[in-house]
């Protein structure tokens, strides 16, 4: 049942579609429609009216004949008596049958009989007589019946008369004659009304004709208003769509000052008032993009003194005092992290401007996770966190920026080794026809809900009391993800208070094609590590540190 | 006698700073304050390297490399504020030979300079005196390269990288082997590096930069030299 109403719908989808695309359809149909529905009401009483009104006239006309031919018939039979007083009533009959046939004046005047009425007994009686051919069966005995029982009155009733093997509208109309010496007579009048019929089939027919021309014409003039009337309000949909696209220069013809020209001009406003806000915030963005560029740049000669400077001291460093050697210490370390929020600013900065280009080439996503993974062991051995691989797929080289790809990577295990409580980091690699994939996960503190949504904000950090090791600057993450989307990429995180965090990047394989499922679930199922975040007893040394 | 630099900067605090750097790592250096100083001093000092502010008041780093490249094939190392591409790539374009982004590591600077200063490999190779590719004629002792006998200019770095791949015709070598065997560097460094100066060399010599018989691309390994006419192997009959 459901499976058929599927089918029915997959079948209707197409027109459905259509139907709602179209306004003009839409219209046109529905006039179509309802004009039909009123032409055939109004046509319907039409031919009802005619019909009555030609079978009445008809009928009157048949009826007064009938009441002339019977008195005639009856005046004949009554002149037939002899001064003796005797009828020769064949004879009278005859005379009687000549009579009704030169009589029968209204067309299609279909016969006559005139018949004893059953149970009488007379002095003689007459030979009932009928039109040759004529089926006596169409005189029913309901009206010879009625006939007989109201002898002063005409009866009349609708049969079908069998012409030549086809049935024809007739009426017979009933009355009686008394003949002299021979007792009643039922004389019965019959009028083929199959003329009045055929002319009631004409009218019919050019009703429907007349009907359905004038449901074409009223759709055609539909159709023609409302093109005439949706013109401007197509072209005006085609330019807001075109404007939202953004192209903001588009704008309407104003014609005229009807409704539409008001459209138009409202329109036009509109769109002058929001491009006029869009090059104003634009130019303000790129301002201040530009400040922040520049400022990062500005910055950059007078660190470099400072570093060389601070270096030089340091190769000194031996005939320094402690506190004054420590000094030095951190006035390195604080350089370095100076130089890196530099650095990621800038590229913040320009990902900001959309100034920023991928060189594509071919790389190798195991051997760069590798690296990644002996980059920072020398950390994560001084954090207590062994680093583990598990590689399922991605041999093969794909095409992506190594520089921004290794920024990733780097980026998720420098989290990790910050944040895994000194438990192990498991990073995957795994690819599809269309995708790789590479995750990195730990055992560590994890994150909730809220903290997750937040994670790719600038300059947001999970914990601000937490000691930071890997030196990062808040960007990381925000930077990890613009290069991951800049490569028509994604990242996802899965994170649980407590059980730990998972980063996932999943690029394209190559520029052309695009990442739909990743080929690695999110976290990935591993053996390496049991669900404590402690290694499996079976996980050898070689497995452990990175080669 | 130590090699002389000649830093040309117009922040006189980093010039003072690379200097005592550069002393205490037994270089001789002579500082230059803006672009056409450091066209004069180059007369006057002839220095070893050139380390060159790509940001200098009145005439721009890029076209004081540009003039210099018009008489001298001295190295030149650029010190660029700006990572983006089109800033480094315009800067070898110009005709530098290697860059440093500020703030650099003062070892690497000190590495890149003595990368350049470095003896050319090719005394390991005495026995290969001229290699004909095409119809350009390499002549290793002279360190020239030749034409039908008309000499076409080409920086030492120009030369090297030539060298190199002619050295081992139709031998593929990735960017990576190139920076380590021509630039001297052992670490990860930038690869653009490579594929400018490939297409400063080709436009120097190859007849139609666009379709290269000389220095030939093989795309997504690197590079190789075309066919060499007089082997490397065989003694020329000059």
């Amino acid at each position: 049942m459901w499976r058929w109403w599927r089918e029915v719908k997959d079948i209707l989808a197409g027109p459905v579609r259509f139907w709602r695309a179209s306004l003009l359809t839409r219209t046109v149909t529905v006039t179509a429609l309802l004009s039909g529905v009123a032409v055939t009401v109004i046509g319907g009483y039409m031919s009802l009216t005619i019909q009555s009104s030609l079978f009445n006239s008809r009928l009157d006309q048949v009826v007064a004949e009938s009441v002339r031919t019977s008195s005639q018939i009856q005046a004949l039979f009554d002149n037939s008596v002899t001064p003796a007083g005797t009828i020769d009533v064949e004879t009278a009959n005859s005379s009687a049958q000549t009579a009704i046939r030169t009589n029968q004046s209204v067309p299609g005047a279909g016969g006559f009989a005139i018949l004893r009425t059953p149970g009488q007994i007379t002095p003689q009686t007459m030979t009932s007589t009928s039109t040759s051919g004529l089926d006596l069966d169409i005189l029913t005995t309901r009206l010879r019946q009625a006939v007989v029982q109201a002898p002063e009155q005409l009866h009349q009733q609708s049969v079908a008369l069998p012409v030549d093997g086809e049935e024809v509208p007739a009426v017979v109309v009933g009355s009686v004659i008394q003949v002299p010496t021979a007792g009643s007579y039922e004389l019965y009048l019959i009028y083929d009304f199959s003329d009045v019929q055929s002319t009631l089939n004409l009218v019919q027919q050019t009703l429907v004709l007349g009907s359905i021309l004038l449901v074409l014409v009223i759709a055609l003039v539909t159709w023609l208003v409302v093109r005439l009337a949706i013109g401007p309000v197509k072209r005006a949909a085609q330019t807001a769509e075109r404007f939202a696209q953004g192209f903001l220069e588009e704008r309407l013809a104003v014609k005229g000052r009807d409704v539409i020209a008001t459209l138009a001009r409202s329109f036009n406003e509109m769109a002058q008032s929001i491009e006029s806000q869009l090059v104003r915030l634009g130019k303000l963005s790129r301002l201040q993009q530009r400040f922040v560029s520049d400022v990062s740049h500005e910055l950059r000669t007078p660190l470099t003194t400072i570093r060389l400077a601070a270096d030089v001291l340091n190769e000194r460093r031996g005939q320094l005092d402690a506190e004054s050697a420590r000094s030095l210490e951190l006035l390195l370390t604080q350089i370095e992290r100076f130089e890196s929020m530099l650095t990621d600013l800038l590229e913040m900065s320009r990902y900001d401007a959309g100034a920023v280009n991928i060189d594509y080439e071919p790389v190798n996503v195991v051997e760069i996770v590798q690296d990644c993974l002996d980059q920072l062991a020398p950390l994560a051995e001084q954090k207590g966190s062994p680093l583990l691989l598990e590689v399922f797929g991605g041999y093969g080289d794909v095409e992506a920026d190594p520089r921004r790809l290794r920024r990733i990577v780097l980026n998720f295990i420098g989290n990790a080794i910050d944040h895994g409580e000194s438990r192990p980091i498991v990073t995957f690699v795994d690819s599809n026809e269309q995708a790789v994939a590479i995750a990195v996960r730990d055992w560590g503190v994890g994150m909730d809900e809220r903290e997750v949504a937040r994670v790719f904000d600038r300059f947001w950090r999970a914990d601000p009391s937490r000691q930071r090791s890997t030196g990062g600057t808040g960007l990381g993450l925000a930077i990890a993800q613009e290069d991951a989307l800049a490569h028509d990429g994604r990242i996802d995180v899965w994170s649980e208070p407590g059980l730990g965090t998972c980063f996932r990047v999943t690029l394209p394989r190559s520029i052309q094609s695009s990442v739909n499922d990743s080929p690695l679930p999110l976290p990935p199922e591993t053996e390496l590590v049991d669900t404590q975040g402690n290694l499996v007893d079976e996980v050898s040394r070689e497995q452990v540190s990175p080669r | 006698m130590n090699p002389t630099i000649l830093v040309v900067d117009d922040d006189l605090a980093l010039a003072e700073m690379i200097t005592i750097m550069l002393h205490g790592e037994e270089f001789e250096t002579h500082h230059a304050e803006d672009g056409a100083q450091a066209l004069e001093m180059l007369e006057t000092v002839n220095p070893d390297v050139v380390l060159l502010d790509v940001m200098l008041p009145g005439m721009d780093g890029m076209d004081v490399c540009a003039q210099i490249r018009e008489t001298s094939g001295v190295p030149i190392i650029m010190l660029t504020a700006k990572s983006d591409s089109a800033d480094v790539v315009q800067g070898l374009e110009n005709g530098a030979d290697d860059y440093v982004i500020k703030p650099f590591n003062p070892k690497e600077l000190v590495a890149r300079i003595r990368a350049r200063l470095r003896p050319s490999p090719e005394s390991n190779e005495p026995q290969v005196t001229l290699i004909q590719i095409a119809d350009v004629e390499i002549d290793v002792p002279g360190h020239e390269v030749r034409r039908q006998g008309v000499r076409i200019n080409l920086t030492p770095l120009e030369f090297q990288l030539l060298l190199t791949l002619a050295l081992k015709p139709q031998q593929v070598f990735s960017r990576e082997v190139l920076l380590e065997q021509v630039w001297g560097y052992q670490y990860k460094a930038d690869t653009r590096l490579v594929n400018v100066h490939v297409q400063r060399l080709r436009s120097k010599i190859e007849l139609d930069p666009d379709n290269p018989v000389i220095v030939e691309t093989i795309r997504g390994v690197g590079y190789r030299s075309g066919k060499a006419v007089t082997p490397p192997e065989a003694t020329p009959s000059e």
